[in-house]
């Protein structure tokens, strides 16, 4: 029987970077994947012309060579910012009202400002008092929490200790009164998956904080370009990779990991399992009943599948100009009323809010020259699709995306006209692809409750490490960084032997 | 001192405790869900379907329909113009080939396959001479991406048919005729013979019965003395037929030489290429005329394949790595086996291949050295990496 050091269940972002800081660390390491290609969302698929990017709209965390963010760090680390091109975004995004409202916010502080000030002179000072307190309590968090200050107290750190827990919402209503203007500034709730009224400001704080210092990136090549990067850089490192593979049970004994059955029934040994599936299927479907205790499955009980996304990708046969696109993130709205917006993820209801990313406005190489692509997506759960029978499941999807398209319309007139590719992923599609209940593609659902704080990421099965949004939140930065920090858990662990 | 000494000094703490320790008392339990997520795949896209010959019917010389039915669980459903990929064993060599589904998508208790005998066809040949009602096989769930998109094909379709290529079309009018749905179509149909036209009879019943469906048959060696349409499908006989070519939809299925004929002849027409629809068509039939094929490589041409960590074997130059692999005992995933898909990428460790234009890589996977065997030619001794 082979035996490995660490066997990684599932080639996404957090079993990619995992599986690669194991090999580099001289681990003997077998990476399993379902898939026939690395990265989970992190991929791309190829149709005419044109190759879609799947799942990165605005990558966080990278900051520029000389400013290097947290992800940077970590990409330098694992060995592979010499084989990608990253690609920054001069803007944060474009927020637009169809006939309504419009407004383009630069990703650089004093601009946002500025730009805001113009537009809601009521809220004048307001603004950049808002502004002060996104920096001041990201500043005492980056301090506090990310540097893990062993002094760390609430009169050290009072924005922190005041506001990490607080809904969103209510800070917002603290310092505005303009629904707009805060439906403009909260807007990356969706990026969370959770509204305003229940994001907690810690969560949103951050991620706003995080995406104006470091700046918004994409990649020549998307994201499907480091996925291939960080499992190139694991196979030089010594690391195995088995395709078309997945797992199909975790065995243990006496409540250690001893190996991993694939789905082909092959045994392989090992005392280490890194899990980038999804921690609810590794319990319920990876291991048998009497393998988990009671009390780890009940601990899900307080959470709930997050929700999946119905997206368009579609190539067209003209350059962004003639379809009047103008920027690469673009956020759709035709509400400023977030919790509604919200309920309707959970119906077959045409959305209020959805995102159009172009990333040829960033990089024209993105597609071939003379053609662009977008990514139209909107959140949405995995249940009304549940409801779906399988024979009306096309008509359903079309029917769906025609409300999406549209909207889309309302604001680029005539685009569908010049659409040369265009494939439809529901959360169903995601479903498939990733193996999540729901099609989450997130993980679960992101309360203040289900954040990092109150969770414990700690299996009572011993040698059981994850990795991934369920593990973590969901997102790029933040699935790169668990695979990160898991494989160092995993070394450390080892390391005590 | 850490964070989790201090966390419950951060405000609203101890209202989120409380919350978890209702929701954990009262909330969902998971483990409901075990096996779920398997039972909800099925329903639309299973891994593999397990399929039994119900019924065998012939259709026109050298042209039978399989029909198939679901040997265990149901099938799927799927978008008229789709394929499954049937894998058979012929003579102890494991290979798959593509069939458009021909049957209407509003039933599926069963799919018929449409199989036409080919010059040199392997498989063809096997389902045609070799197979019986009963006999089962494994095949994909439906895939590919040749069907009708309502939000942007608009209501006017043009279907170009060439042979065989008739079957994915056959779904498409079936299906808009049976649900009455508001789209028109003329089908243009090229075939060598009259006794060659697949369906000819049940085409023409329906578009005596629809008058949102018509067609034109047309017949490149015609017998002495026939009546109808005969040469190819040129750009002077379709404006002939449908006059305006506005907002029309073009689908192309048919072989390889129709494909050039006709491309040329719709550009030449003025449409664009957004409102054309290729069905791909497997590996060209000679790939030493595909341009950018070295020329000092000959058809005979014979070099090695190694395997890392396994065995070498040696294969021709003109045959798809993907075939060679399986003659090898060798199988490897594949589905459209036509160069798009990427359910066969692999990585190339050594040597040269060939692969044709058309053959869809990502661009990263051609950055580090990934190929698509399906559609891809050893040029030179290449080593593969397998995972």
């Amino acid at each position: 029987m082979p035996e490995y050091d660490v066997v990684v269940i599932g080639a996404g972002n957090g079993g990619l970077t995992g599986a690669l800081t194991l090999a580099k660390a001289g681990r003997k390491v077998l990476l399993l994947e379902r898939h026939n290609v690395p990265g989970g969302c992190a991929t791309s698929f190829v149709r005419g012309r044109f190759e879609f990017e799947v799942a990165l709209h605005q990558l966080s965390g990278m900051g520029s060579a000389e400013r290097p963010g947290p992800l940077r760090a970590i990409l330098n680390d694992l060995g592979v910012m010499d084989k990608l091109e990253f690609v920054e975004m001069e803007n944060l995004y474009r927020v637009v009202w169809p006939d309504t409202f419009d407004i383009t916010l630069r990703a650089e502080r004093n601009a946002i400002v500025e730009t805001l000030q113009d537009r809601f002179p009521k809220e004048k000072d307001n603004i950049p008092r808002f502004f002060d307190l996104v920096y001041g309590f990201s500043m005492e968090m980056v301090q506090g929490l990310f540097f893990k200050d062993p002094n760390i107290s609430k009169e050290k750190y009072p924005l922190f200790f005041k506001y990490a827990f607080t809904p969103t919402r209510k800070v917002l209503d603290e310092y505005f009164s303009d629904p707009l203007l805060k439906a403009v500034l909260s807007i990356y709730w969706s990026y969370a998956g959770v509204p305003p009224t229940w994001l907690s400001f810690g969560d949103f704080a951050i991620m706003l904080f995080a995406y104006i210092e470091f700046k918004p990136y994409h990649l020549k090549g998307g994201s499907q370009a480091l996925s291939n990067a960080l499992l190139d850089e694991f196979i030089n490192n010594g690391g195995e990779v088995r395709f078309n593979c997945g797992a199909k049970k975790i065995t243990t004994s006496g409540g250690r990991v001893t190996g991993v059955v694939t789905e082909y029934g092959d045994m392989v040994q090992t005392g280490y399992v890194l899990s980038n599936a999804s921690m609810l299927q590794t319990y319920l479907d990876l291991m048998d009943p009497d393998q988990v205790p009671k009390e780890t499955l009940d601990a899900f009980r307080s959470t709930s599948i997050g929700p999946s996304a119905f997206s368009i990708y579609m190539g067209f046969d003209c350059e962004p100009e003639e379809l009047g696109i103008q920027e690469t993130t673009n956020f759709i709205t035709t509400t400023t009323d977030m919790d509604q917006t919200f309920a309707r993820w959970k119906t077959m209801e045409q959305q209020g809010v959805a995102l159009l990313t172009c990333y040829d406005v960033s990089d024209p190489d993105f597609s071939p020259p003379g053609t662009c692509q977008a990514a139209f997506v909107s959140l949405q759960y995995g249940d009304p699709w549940h409801l779906v029978p399988p024979h009306q499941y096309y008509d359903a999807k079309y029917r769906y995306a025609e409300g999406m398209m549209e909207l889309a319309e309302r604001v680029f007139p005539g685009i569908r006209g010049r659409v040369e590719e265009m494939e439809i992923a529901t959360p169903m599609t995601h479903l498939r692809y990733l193996g999540h209940l729901g099609g989450a593609i997130y993980g679960h659902d992101q309360y203040t409750k289900d954040t990092q704080y109150f969770m414990a990421n700690r299996s009572p099965v011993q040698g059981l490490y994850f990795a991934g949004a369920w593990a973590m939140q969901g997102g790029f930065q933040p699935t790169l960084t668990s695979g990160r920090s898991s494989a160092k858990g995993i070394l450390k662990s080892m390391a005590k032997k | 001192m850490s964070l989790k000494d201090v966390i419950h000094d951060i405000e609203g703490y101890r209202d989120i405790t409380s919350e978890i320790a209702v929701l954990k008392k009262y909330g969902y339990d998971y483990s409901a869900q075990r096996g779920r997520l398997d039972v909800i795949l099925d329903m639309l896209h299973p891994k593999k379907l397990r399929l039994r010959v119900s019924e065998i019917i012939d259709e026109a010389q050298t042209t039978k329909t399989l029909r198939l039915v679901p040997a265990t669980g149901y099938l799927p459903p799927f978008q008229a113009g789709q394929y499954i990929s049937l894998v058979v064993e012929i003579g102890g060599v494991v290979t798959s080939r593509d069939y458009s589904i021909s049957s209407s998508p509003c039933q599926i208790a069963y799919y018929d396959v449409t199989v036409r005998r080919v010059g040199d066809g392997f498989v063809s040949e096997y389902l045609l001479e070799e197979t019986k009602v009963g006999d089962e096989f494994t095949s994909s769930s439906p895939a590919g991406n040749f069907y009708y998109n309502p939000l942007i094909h608009g209501r006017d379709l043009v279907f170009i048919a060439g042979g065989s290529g008739i079957t994915p079309f056959m779904s498409m009018i079936r299906e808009v005729t049976a649900r009455g749905l508001d789209r028109r179509i003329h089908l243009f149909y090229g075939s060598q013979s009259p006794d060659d036209v697949i369906f000819g009879q049940e085409i023409e019943d329906l578009s005596r019965r629809h008058p949102n469906f018509t067609w034109t048959s047309v017949i490149s060696v015609p017998p002495q003395g026939y009546q109808g349409r005969t040469g190819f499908i040129s750009a002077g006989l379709m404006k002939d037929v449908l006059g305006d070519f506005s907002g029309r939809m073009f689908y192309l299925c048919g072989p390889e030489a129709m494909y050039t004929f006709c491309q040329k002849e719709l550009a030449g027409l003025g449409v664009p290429g957004r409102r054309i629809r290729i069905e791909m068509y497997g590996p060209p039939k000679n790939v030493t005329a595909c341009q950018g094929w070295p020329a000092h490589i000959g058809a005979d041409a014979t070099v090695t394949v190694g395997i890392k960590g396994g065995k070498t074997i040696t294969v021709r130059t003109t045959e798809p790595l993907m075939n060679s692999l399986e003659r090898n005992g060798i199988v490897i995933p594949s589905l459209c086996r036509s160069g798009e898909c990427s359910l066969c990428r692999t990585k190339l460790l050594k040597g040269k291949v060939f692969q044709p234009e058309g053959v869809k890589l990502r661009k990263s996977d051609r950055q580090f050295g990934y190929i698509h065997p399906c559609m891809a030619y050893p040029i030179s001794d290449i080593e593969i990496l397998l995972t």
